[in-house]
């Protein structure tokens, strides 16, 4: 759940970047890039993506595959959705999580276990969307690696612990960051789980109910709103 | 105008999520038989303990000489459970991760999975079947609700039913 709020903070801080075609370099030391995307991420209020998710286990030929979408909204509001096979929102901001199932064609809000938990991963996220990457190189090492087709981004957790279970987190953006990329999160077994984010839109506003955790709006009168953005 | 007059009927078009398709009942003996006797079933499941719930992703194969194998996942892909239920009701608790212990799998994941996948599940079996994708399992101390998402047609990789394989080839 961490890993996936860190993500949901990277591609809001990429998205930042890719807004700026003249501002990456390939670098050795990744600090310079990561006090630029500090320095830029106080522009963006909002980012919507729509992703495909490969679940890549040893165990089995062909990927897990599911479709879904995640909003993000400043300061601390996120929303990630799944819409295939199965349909699922989880919404979030600082002070609370809430996640909705859909039962018979009606969407059922549950009663979460361990809702402190992902209380404790939305605080963190609202910190590094609010630009405060420090979070982040605290928790990992950054290293950035580009080719003429490709730049990777990865993320390898300081803690061993989460080592134990993350050994490393790649983002992979087009040199000029300017459409498709994906996160590939890698465990130490050799499994790994593989996001696609297409068809992203920037700065968008998003209908009212679109974070709320009482009722959220439908994902499809979302999609309608954020058409014409950009 | 046009725009804002779109997004509202699209809420109103659009007051629930999408119904799974409706079959209609028909009495069956047991929810093994709605299953192909090899083949790979994705379902979603919401646990609920003590108030709580939980949501979970069983990735099932299934074949009819080998057994079956179950992978439970958390929402984002985490692997909870890995288990191994042989022909002859052997059960083989691969991989178990918190909250989850290997006992408690064996004892009552593996048990679940028969239930809805054996026929033979004998008594050990407190499952209703609410439509032929839905169905509940509640024992003393959980519920479990099941729907199946998924199910793809087709005989499994033996080493899927290998309790020694770590996997594909």
């Amino acid at each position: 759940m961490k890993i996936i709020f860190t993500i949901a903070a990277v591609m809001l801080a990429f998205a930042m970047f890719a807004a700026d075609d003249g501002a990456l370099q390939p670098v050795a030391d990744p600090q310079p890039i990561l006090q630029d995307l500090q320095r830029k991420m106080s522009s963006l209020g909002s980012v919507y993506f729509e992703l495909t998710q490969e679940r890549h286990l040893k165990l089995f030929t062909d990927p897990l595959m599911s479709e879904g979408v995640m909003l993000i909204a400043r300061p601390d509001q996120i929303r990630w959705e799944t819409t295939a096979p199965f349909q699922s929102i989880l919404l979030g901001d600082k002070k609370s999580v809430a996640q909705f199932e859909c039962t018979d064609g009606k969407w059922e809000k549950l009663k979460l276990g361990f809702p402190q938990m992902l209380q404790r991963v939305m605080g963190q996220m609202s910190l590094m969307n609010q630009g405060k990457l420090d979070a982040l190189t605290d928790d990992y090492t950054i290293s950035v690696a580009t080719n003429s087709s490709v730049a990777v981004v990865t993320l390898v957790p300081k803690d061993q612990n989460v080592r134990g279970m993350l050994s490393s987190l790649e983002v992979k953006l087009r040199p000029d960051f300017s459409a498709t990329r994906e996160v590939v999160m890698n465990e130490p077994n050799g499994d790994f789980t593989r996001i696609i984010f297409h068809n992203e839109k920037r700065g968008v506003k998003f209908p009212p109910g679109t974070f709320d955790q009482t009722k959220p709006v439908e994902i499809s009168v979302v999609r309608a709103s954020v058409s014409h953005a950009p | 105008m046009r725009h804002n007059f779109l997004i509202l009927l699209l809420a109103l078009l659009a007051a629930g999520c999408t119904p799974q398709k409706f079959i209609v009942p028909t009495p069956l003996a047991h929810p093994a038989t709605l299953f192909p006797a090899d083949a790979f079933i994705t379902q979603r499941g919401v646990l609920t303990v003590r108030g709580r719930q939980f949501t979970l992703n069983g990735y099932v194969a299934k074949s009819k000489t080998r057994g079956l194998r179950l992978i439970m996942t958390e929402n984002f892909g985490g692997v909870l459970a890995d288990v191994l239920v042989k022909p002859d009701g052997n059960v083989f608790v691969l991989k178990a991760a918190p909250p989850f212990r290997p006992a408690w799998v064996k004892k009552y994941i593996a048990a679940d999975l028969q239930c809805v996948f054996v026929d033979r599940a004998g008594t050990n079996c407190p499952l209703q079947m609410l439509s032929q994708t839905h169905f509940v399992i509640e024992r003393r101390g959980y519920k479990l609700d099941l729907r199946t998402v998924e199910v793809k047609p087709g005989v499994q990789p033996a080493e899927m039913f290998d309790e020694k394989s770590g996997g594909k080839p």
